[in-house]
């Protein structure tokens, strides 16, 4: 069958009614559960899972990769609005969207980042439709050696963002790297800094310290400076619109976001956390006057959203094409669609196209499903900001610990996210800026694990890295990213003096 | 006075039987709650869904499945530890929490002999030797020849440290006379890639991880754990007896019901029996087989002496590699 006539199935599948009722349902509790903070969509999965041993396997999948690329349109809106990343994904969505937010731009904000997430996840369907092959031999051509070599590239990239205060910067990479070795080591089995407690040996939850970085310290934050409140004040219209500056800022980093996020979608194991990340780092490093962001960079918030959700496609295609999920929560449908006695894999193109294609055409309608859903909605989530303090900071509370609950269930972890917060407001307090920490927590295992593994496999021998392709190019990247930043540093140095600097921690 | 003994008999017979249903009068008295160690969606957590939702139909009473994922599984049983006391919160566990858990962690927080009584064995899950498509090793024979040419000459992936995929390895590399470099990864994704992008030589896993990389043509089983072939997969040839191997040579993961120390022992009964006739329906024999795993009903003596064989098996496999280390 080819691409087209598959398309044409896809899509003559998925419109039906008894079908697309349950795309509809996707997308809808998708965003919602977005937009709580803390209740993912992995949790949301796990509660639906019963549910799908009623209906169809088609209708079930379609259901379930509905809510997980819903969840990202949803987890944008809590980050913009409140600081309070909905999802772990769109936490750096905060940097530029809640400066925004907080200028009274909120609409545009919301705005963006809905615009790029279509254009991303409309980019991420493209290369999925048209590189589903390619990928898949790219995703097991890349080995240990290749991954390490390619986050050192990212920590680089990335180190910058937010921060005109080096050393602060460092510090807060470097704690999150520390945090990530809590646990029971893969390459040895020595359990880290688990202080006794079975609970922390796969290491600190990433919902609860996302969570914790983020929303309790911000609500710590605002309690103690209830002066705060009112950013909202009244929403004229015309703030919901963009300016034609806005537009202009945003189709360039959407491409560059979504082309990121599609890469790292179908590379098994990197995850869609990280490619938001990276693509706001990018943004920094090709901007013009990278100062603006931090301060409610449109592109801050165009960039990430667009990899964010192409990633989330794009993290179908291992699972498809190969049978190997990318994710905890690809395993999750993966385990779905076993259930309905269905192994996803090389043969299933052949053996269900009907499946596949059907999915693929959902992620369409549901996308554009999505657009409509929420475009409408952005007036009613900008409201969210006239609701009292008081009334809506213990509700936010009550979410992030139910949502940090449904991750495994343990009170164990809500504790944690209590102390994280706390922890978390002393950071924000002395300037240092969350969002580094979480990307040195989400680097640093990757690194450190896919490192040693290399060598493991090579017996001891360094020169892996040089020695395989992929690997050799993404190091040689790192080192001239590196001399370029220091060149770069020193030339502004030198033409700026010993400027003041501003730090773009909050 | 032969048909009154009879009778007799008989009377006697059916006052046993329903002993035990007297002691439990009223049990279950409300939602029984079953922790599984796995995120739901997992091998486990299916397995745990297929014999739950006929046992609740049998009981009258809704069942809940509390999934408390984490440390290999311990820990959905300190979770099922915290919650006991009630007759009605139970568990299902793999192996690994129940054998070899107290040896690879500091602390379980659990004693196995005195804070958990087996009920039964649900499943047991074989694994199976798989390497590149494109490898030269054509056979088992041919594994063991290439691992044997020299030391670590071959690199095998596991799910981790003490993982029953690693213990199996080395089980199997022992019992050869060989060794092999161990490369340890988080999932049988990473394991499966990895083989498949001929970053290592091979891997034991579990069938139904192998099976779509086999179809798609990029990876091949030598052999199986098991000691009889694997209906799932009956075209791989058992590994016991072969290249050298004994012939009692058998490493199965397995998965089981188990209780809080304090249940009544009526219960534990009740539920021995409802379970056992859960797993002889054929319809569920098939459902479990499909997530990769077969069926193995028996008594919770049964399942003890199996805890107690395989922690002195995986025992001395984990004595093997420390002595290694």
């Amino acid at each position: 069958m080819g691409t087209w006539d598959g398309l044409l199935t896809g899509f003559a599948f998925a419109l039906q009614p008894g079908v697309l009722v349950y795309c509809v349902l996707g997308v809808t509790l998708g965003t919602l559960i977005g937009v709580l903070p803390g209740i993912g969509a992995m949790a949301a999965i796990s509660l639906l899972l019963p549910i799908t041993y009623y209906i169809g396997a088609e209708a079930a999948l379609i259901m379930l990769a509905g809510v997980y690329y819903g969840a990202q349109y949803g987890g944008a809106v809590s980050s913009i609005l409140l600081r309070l990343p909905g999802t772990p994904q769109s936490a750096v969505t905060a940097l530029d969207g809640y400066p925004l937010a907080r200028s009274g731009r909120a609409g545009v904000a919301l705005f963006t980042s809905m615009a790029a997430s279509f254009a991303g996840s409309v980019l991420g369907i493209v290369v999925l439709v048209l590189l589903a092959g390619w990928l898949s031999r790219a995703a097991v051509a890349f080995g240990a050696a290749d991954y390490a070599a390619m986050m050192v590239l990212g920590l680089v990239a990335a180190s910058t963002i937010g921060s005109a205060h080096p050393a602060k910067g460092f510090a807060m990479i470097v704690l999150g790297m520390l945090l990530g070795c809590v646990g029971t080591d893969v390459n040895s089995g020595v359990q880290r800094f688990v202080i006794g407690r079975a609970e922390l040996l796969d290491g600190i939850n990433l919902v609860a310290l996302a969570m914790g970085l983020f929303g309790v310290a911000e609500v710590i934050g605002n309690v103690r400076d209830p002066g705060r409140q009112a950013v909202a004040g009244r929403i004229a219209l015309r703030t919901l619109i963009p300016t034609r500056e806005d537009l202009r800022r945003m189709p360039l980093p959407v491409l560059r976001g979504g082309a990121l996020g599609s890469f790292f979608g179908a590379l098994p194991g990197t995850g869609s956390t990280l490619s938001s990340f990276l693509a706001y780092a990018m943004e920094r490093r090709v901007a013009r006057r990278p100062e603006r962001f931090g301060t409610g960079a449109i592109e801050g918030i165009a960039g990430p959203e667009a990899a964010n959700n192409s990633a989330a496609i794009t993290a179908f295609v291992p699972t498809l094409t190969l049978g190997i999920p990318g994710d905890p929560i690809m395993a999750l449908m993966l385990g779905a669609l076993v259930i309905h006695g269905i192994q996803p894999g090389p043969m299933m193109l052949e053996a269900r196209p009907e499946m596949f294609w059907g999915l693929v055409a959902s992620f369409g309608i549901g996308n554009l499903l999505l657009l409509v859903l929420n475009l409408p909605l952005i007036g009613i989530w900008v409201s969210l900001l006239r609701i009292p303090f008081r009334w809506l900071y213990p509700a936010i509370l009550v979410f992030v610990c139910l949502g940090v609950w449904s991750v495994r269930g343990l009170t164990f972890d809500i504790l944690m996210v209590a102390g994280i917060g706390l922890v978390g407001y002393l950071l924000a307090l002395a300037r240092f800026n969350p969002a580094l920490l979480l990307l040195g927590f989400v680097l640093g295992p990757l690194i450190e694990t896919n490192l040693r593994r290399a060598l493991l496999i090579s017996r001891g021998d360094p020169m892996v890295f040089l020695e395989r392709p992929i690997s050799a190019f993404f190091v040689v990247a790192a080192a001239a990213l590196l001399v370029h930043s220091l060149v770069q540093a020193r030339g502004r140095r030198r033409a700026v003096g010993a400027a003041a600097p501003d730090d773009g921690a909050r | 006075m032969t048909r009154l003994t009879r009778r007799a008999a008989l009377a006697l017979a059916a006052a046993c039987a329903a002993a035990p249903a007297l002691a439990q009068d009223g049990w279950p008295s409300g939602p029984l709650h079953v922790y599984v160690g796995f995120p739901a969606g997992s091998s486990p957590d299916t397995l745990a869904r297929i014999v739950t939702e006929p046992l609740a139909e049998r009981l009258g009473q809704p069942i809940v499945v509390e999934n408390r994922p984490g440390a290999g599984g311990v820990i959905g049983i300190q979770q099922m530890l915290v919650a006991a006391g009630d007759d009605l919160t139970f568990g299902t566990t793999i192996n690994g929490p129940l054998t070899t858990a107290q040896r690879t962690m500091d602390d379980t927080g659990y004693d196995v002999d005195a804070d958990i009584v087996p009920v039964t064995l649900i499943a047991t899950s074989p694994l199976v030797l798989a390497v590149n498509a494109e490898s030269d090793i054509a056979d088992l024979q041919g594994f063991v020849d290439a691992a044997g040419a020299e030391p670590e000459a071959l690199a095998y992936g596991s799910v981790g440290q003490g993982s029953g995929a690693h213990l199996t390895a080395e089980l199997f590399a022992a019992e050869a006379g060989v060794s092999m470099l161990h490369i340890p990864f988080t999932s049988y994704a990473e394991v499966t890639t990895s083989i498949a992008g001929g970053e290592i030589d091979a891997g034991f896993m579990a069938p139904s991880a192998a099976l779509p990389l086999v179809e798609g043509g990029q990876l091949r089983m030598l052999g199986i754990t098991s000691a009889e072939p694997f209906a799932q997969v009956p075209d791989v040839p058992v590994m016991a007896g072969q290249a050298g191997l004994p012939e009692d040579f058998r490493a199965e993961l397995w998965n089981g019901f188990i209780a809080p120390a304090d249940t009544d022992p009526a219960v534990v009964e009740r539920l021995n029996t409802e379970i056992n006739e859960i797993l002889a329906d054929p319809a569920v024999q098939e459902q479990l087989l499909a997530i990769g795993w077969v069926a193995a009903p028996g008594t919770a003596a049964g399942m003890e002496e199996r805890i107690a064989q395989d922690t002195a098996m995986w025992g001395g496999v984990l004595d093997r590699i420390e002595a290694a280390e």
